[in-house]
């Protein structure tokens, strides 16, 4: 592994997986409308105008004397009446007036003028010396990147040698041994460029690699377009939004590299011959050898400084943008001031404790209510009306709406709906895990819990109204989550052992280092994992190992309830099985109570008591798993069950559902999935079913279909199966 | 292990690239820009013909061996750590370095540590308090990032410095008062250096903590997103606990991307010894440059540019030391 697999920060963190744009084909750069962007636009165009008209609106020729304003200040040495020479002065510099808006130099030149012919000259450097480094680097990087093997070797080196030597300094040596460079743009470009380039060529080889293996590029290779081809068609547009942003940086680095060396006075004295030009580092590098600044002279030094300083916040400003763009993770910054005050929420919700934003008053107090006894198949987690957006006002987003479920001792409650469906949301909001934007606007959590081993809390909880500490206190303790990924799951950097460690030491204060050792080995031996593995970190395990990992560290506190938010999906069909058996195992044994969350139907029948079925973040029908198996009454079921082949049991016709997941920005009126229904009816398209109890059946559905004496399909009225559970394990 | 030893040899070949470079330079370049620095060393009063013969070799003027000839030698020279003769001072260029070279590694250490501790931990608090008035530090940095050095040292001298003319606090010309003061080991002496250190080092500290402030805040808003940072919340671990869980994976890229930030700091810190004066190796390069004492700024450049390749070095064994991944693999 090189260290340098790294490019822009904003691309590619070195730490978990790569943050890469993800593109398929081209797509056009769309900024994102912040008002950075546009600030950082408005900036750049006023520079452009200045940059192309400033030759013509200058009052002046950047070099004129104007003897006629002339103040006589110092004489110069060796004339005046002692020496026989007529007396010659020194001008003084004029401050700002009608004829000198920028007042005057030490030479009596007009500033303004030549502050304008700078801004041209050094625009124009900056910029060509930014596409000099930008094509060099989009050679360099995207062959060596496409190309591979030993080209990319040497190139990949090439880049990594100028980077590591010190720009700067390379700089100021070759233009010092240059000394044409002042007087030729296109020269003085190209030095800076070649000191430039490098960086963007390393960043661009990097994101070569990865569109590399991308599909899209994968069939245009099987297709049999050529290699040059493929690089224009396929990757180049993939790379817009990277190139642009570099250009940009690039451009503020060459801009910065001319001033630095006019300032050094190594880019040629519009006096000097050849006549370099008025750039800013050139009037800068005039007063500060003038003593301009200690003299108090700001109108001289000050206006370049100050376009020096303006261009390149209106650079960074675009590059914000254009980064947020790359890196949309960069974005979600979170609630508005607006919609916070609105909300009447904090606008910097704490870190795992999402805000509730509840306007429904919290019903009867239920702290010391009826204490939980224990047994199976009592409620411990009860969710009521629970109900997520993100954002806030009227651009928010329905995650989560209105959702009610209930979890048992020692029962397994499946989830299930197409990704996309609020499934995680619903989940993670009970614990109060989701992150800024989301915020929960209705609702309770019930937690009764009667912990089972050691001290924990006894008594009904609203989780909604916890506090910190009495939230803390729960978490994991009392209630457990595995996530789909475990090698995300796990802290990259330090060792599972440690991660066992800090979970031990905060929650069990009482145990010692030793102790703490001693148990996570049991943990990892009830798991089937060699006790060794507690000092390796989790790039080394495989898949199934880590997620197993994983479950040891969700029951090492003996909880009553487990989060499985798809935990064996990432996983082979093998592994899945061995890893499914063993939960259940673990369920029966320690006693707790399940959500299982999945998009696998066929799966949670084999091990769920009772099944949720979600769509667009309503719950549409609950029903014994079995019932819900043979029988499914909601078309949304009927299409899930029907577009995985179930492991065991007879052949069905995989019919699948037709259309996409719902956009939940834009869900069409009615019942939400009456779009992709093919039995939709003209009442499902006005309006919005609501979960009912159908007919005497413990189970309840949220279709017309089901109401007011609606034909019935004969698919969604199969029998009710006779015995629960039997289809079960 | 063997990534830093690949690291290795990435930064030799660039050494030897830099070596070489600064050796073709005064060689290849057209209209001969060396023949009036040799004209000037030979009627200053510094040089001495025999001076004057050492600097034609060092820089190829004159010379009538074969230019693989010149380089071999050159080479040689280097190994035994004989960087030339400068005519200006009229003293061997590898001893003006070594005295040079510890006002500007001082500096330089002390104001990049400053930079990245303090840099590296606002971006952690930005990102972790996101959308408090914290947030009004990146507008500000973004500008800090986007001024150059040079300006942003001329505004501190004009504001704080004794040759100013507003507040007039700290010195702000030499590396201590040449005047008042002897230097050795004695107390008025290491006062004066420190007072004369505080300007320099403030603007290479401003200047340079933007990029770690934005850096480390971009990479920690990615990091917080993670699973195994909710998943450290979800254990119930203190707030404490989960920042330092995503600052730790968030410090990588940093560290991974050291480079640039050397390369941005030794640029910086030239250009701020030169505004203020100060004895190191940038403004003797600056000073140099104008005296076209082309075996010192050789020199110079040679020795910059191995500080930074070891510097660049030290930062891989850094990254490989807190990044376990790094440690396994080839």
């Amino acid at each position: 592994m090189t260290i340098n697999s790294t490019a822009l920060t904003a691309v590619s963190p070195g730490a978990g997986p790569s943050v890469e744009p993800v593109f398929h084909r081209a797509r056009i750069l769309r900024l994102p409308r912040s008002p950075q962007v546009l600030v950082g636009l408005v900036i750049l165009a006023v520079f452009g105008v200045v940059a192309i008209i400033g030759r013509w609106i200058a009052p002046y020729s950047p070099n004129a004397t104007d003897e006629t304003h002339w103040v006589q200040h110092i004489l110069v040495p060796g004339t005046g009446s002692d020496t026989g020479f007529p007396a010659q002065y020194y001008p003084l510099p004029l401050p700002p007036s009608a004829a000198h808006w920028l007042g005057t130099t030490v030479f009596a030149q007009d500033a303004w003028s030549q502050l304008l012919a700078s801004t041209q000259a050094t625009l124009f450097v900056g910029l060509l010396a930014a596409a000099i480094a930008t094509v060099l680097s989009v050679l360099i990087g995207v062959s060596a990147g496409y190309l591979g093997g030993a080209a990319d070797e040497g190139l990949s080196l090439v880049a990594n040698v100028f980077l590591a030597i010190p720009g700067l300094p390379l700089l100021i040596v070759i233009a010092d041994y240059v000394p044409a460079a002042g007087s030729s743009i296109v020269l003085v470009a190209a030095i800076i460029a070649v000191t430039t380039w490098a960086y963007t060529a390393r960043t661009l080889r990097a994101q070569t690699l990865s569109l590399r293996n991308r599909d899209f590029v994968e069939a245009a290779r099987v297709s049999g377009e050529g290699r040059s081809r493929i690089i224009l068609v396929e990757v180049l547009p993939n790379l817009i939004p990277i190139v642009a942003a570099s250009f940009l940086f690039t451009t503020l680095s060459a801009i910065g590299a001319y001033i630095v060396i006019a300032f050094l006075g190594l880019a040629g004295s519009p006096t000097s011959s050849p006549p370099g030009l008025w750039n800013w580092g050139e009037m800068l590098r005039e007063g500060f050898a003038n003593n301009a600044v200690r003299s108090g002279w700001w109108w001289w030094w000050a206006p370049p400084g100050a376009f020096i300083a303006l261009l390149g916040t209106g650079l960074a400003l675009l590059n914000f943008g254009i980064d947020e763009f790359i890196n949309p993770r960069l974005r979600a910054a979170g609630l508005s001031r607006k919609a916070a005050r609105k909300a009447g929420i904090s606008r910097r919700p704490k870190f795992g404790m999402t805000p509730v934003v509840s306007d429904r008053p919290h019903p009867t107090p239920l702290r010391g209510a009826s204490l939980p006894t224990g047994g199976q198949g009592e409620p411990v987690l009860e969710i009521r009306g629970l109900s997520v957006d993100y954002g806030y006002g009227d651009d928010a987003v329905h995650a989560v709406v209105d959702c009610d479920l209930t979890l048992r001792r020692g029962r397994v409650l499946g989830l299930a709906g197409e990704s996309g469906s609020g499934k995680t949301t619903l989940a993670l909001a009970a614990l109060r895990l989701l992150r800024a934007p989301a915020l929960i606007t209705a609702g309770q959590v019930l937690f009764h819990s009667k912990p089972i081993s050691e001290d924990g809390p006894v008594g009904t909880i609203d989780l909604l109204a916890a506090d910190d500490d009495e939230f803390r206190a729960i978490r994991w303790s009392e209630i457990a989550v595995v996530l789909q990924s475990s090698l995300n799951a796990l802290n990259p950097v330090i060792t599972i052992g440690a991660q066992f460690d800090d979970l031990l030491r905060v929650h069990r204060p009482h145990l010692s280092a030793t102790e703490r050792w001693a148990r996570s080995v049991e943990l990892f031996d009830m798991v089937g994992i060699n006790a060794e593995r507690l000092r390796s970190y989790p790039h080394e395990l495989s898949g199934g190992m880590r997620q197993r990992a994983m479950i040891a560290m969700a029951i090492a506190l003996e909880p009553q309830v487990m989060i499985l938010d798809e935990p064996t999906t990432a996983l082979d069909v093998v592994t899945q099985r061995e890893i499914i058996e063993e939960l259940i195992g673990l369920g029966d044994r320690i006693g707790f109570a399940t959500l299982f969350i999945t998009h696998d139907l066929s799966l949670l029948v084999e091990l769920a008591d009772e099944i949720d079925v979600m769509y667009a973040g309503r719950l549409m029908e609950r029903a014994p798993a079995a019932a819900l198996f043979r029988a499914p009454r909601l078309p949304y079921t009927h299409g899930l069950l029907h577009c995985f082949p179930p492991l065991h049991g007879r052949r069905i016709a995989m019919e699948g559902i037709p259309g996409s997941p719902p956009d939940l920005r834009d869900l069409p009126t009615g019942c939400p999935f009456n779009p992709r229904c093919r039995w939709a009816m003209p009442k499902c398209r006005q309006e919005l079913p609501r979960m009912a109890p159908l007919d005497g059946h413990a189970r309840e559905v949220a279709c017309w279909l089901h109401r007011d004496g609606a034909t019935v399909p004969a698919e969604l009225a199969l029998p009710e199966p006779a015995l629960a559970g039997e289809v079960g394990r | 292990m063997q990534a830093v030893l690949r690291r290795l040899g990435v930064y030799l070949l660039a050494a030897w690239v830099a070596l070489t470079v600064s050796f073709l330079l005064p060689r290849v370049v057209p209209g001969n820009p060396v023949a009036g620095a040799v004209a000037r060393a030979s009627q200053s009063g510094n040089c001495n013909s025999q001076c004057v013969v050492a600097i034609e070799e060092q820089l190829g003027y004159n010379v009538h061996t074969s230019i693989w000839d010149q380089y071999l030698q050159y080479v040689g020279n280097l190994a035994h750590g004989d960087l030339g003769h400068s005519w200006s001072e009229n003293a061997p260029v590898s001893s003006l370095i070594l005295q040079y070279l510890p006002w500007t590694l001082g500096l330089l250490v002390i104001a990049t540590i400053i930079a990245f501790v303090a840099g590296t931990a606002i971006g952690i608090l930005i990102a972790w308090r996101r959308g408090s008035w914290l947030d009004w530090i990146l507008p500000g940095a973004t500008f800090f990032q986007a001024i150059p050095y040079f300006f942003l040292a001329l505004v501190v001298v004009l504001i704080f410095g004794q040759t100013g003319t507003m507040l007039k606090w700290f010195p702000s010309l030499f590396g201590y008062d040449i005047y008042a003061v002897t230097p050795g080991p004695n107390l008025p002496y290491i006062e004066s250096v420190v007072s004369h250190a505080i300007l320099p080092a403030a603007t290479v500290i401003l200047g340079s903590m933007a990029g770690f402030i934005l850096t480390m805040r971009n990479n920690m808003m990615t990091t917080l997103d993670e699973d195994f940072v909710l998943v450290a919340a979800a254990k119930g671990l203190p707030a404490r606990s989960v920042v330092w869980y995503a600052a730790r994976n968030a410090l990588l890229p940093v560290v991974a991307n050291f480079t640039i930030a050397i390369s941005l700091l030794v640029s910086g810190q030239i250009l701020v010894e030169i505004v203020f004066n100060y004895p190191g190796i940038g403004f003797h390069l600056f000073d140099a440059l104008g005296k076209l004492d082309y075996s010192l700024v050789q020199g110079i450049f040679v020795v910059i540019t191995l500080v930074v390749l070891a510097a660049n070095l030290l930062a891989d064994v850094v990254y490989v030391l807190i990044d376990p991944r790094a440690r396994q693999v080839a």
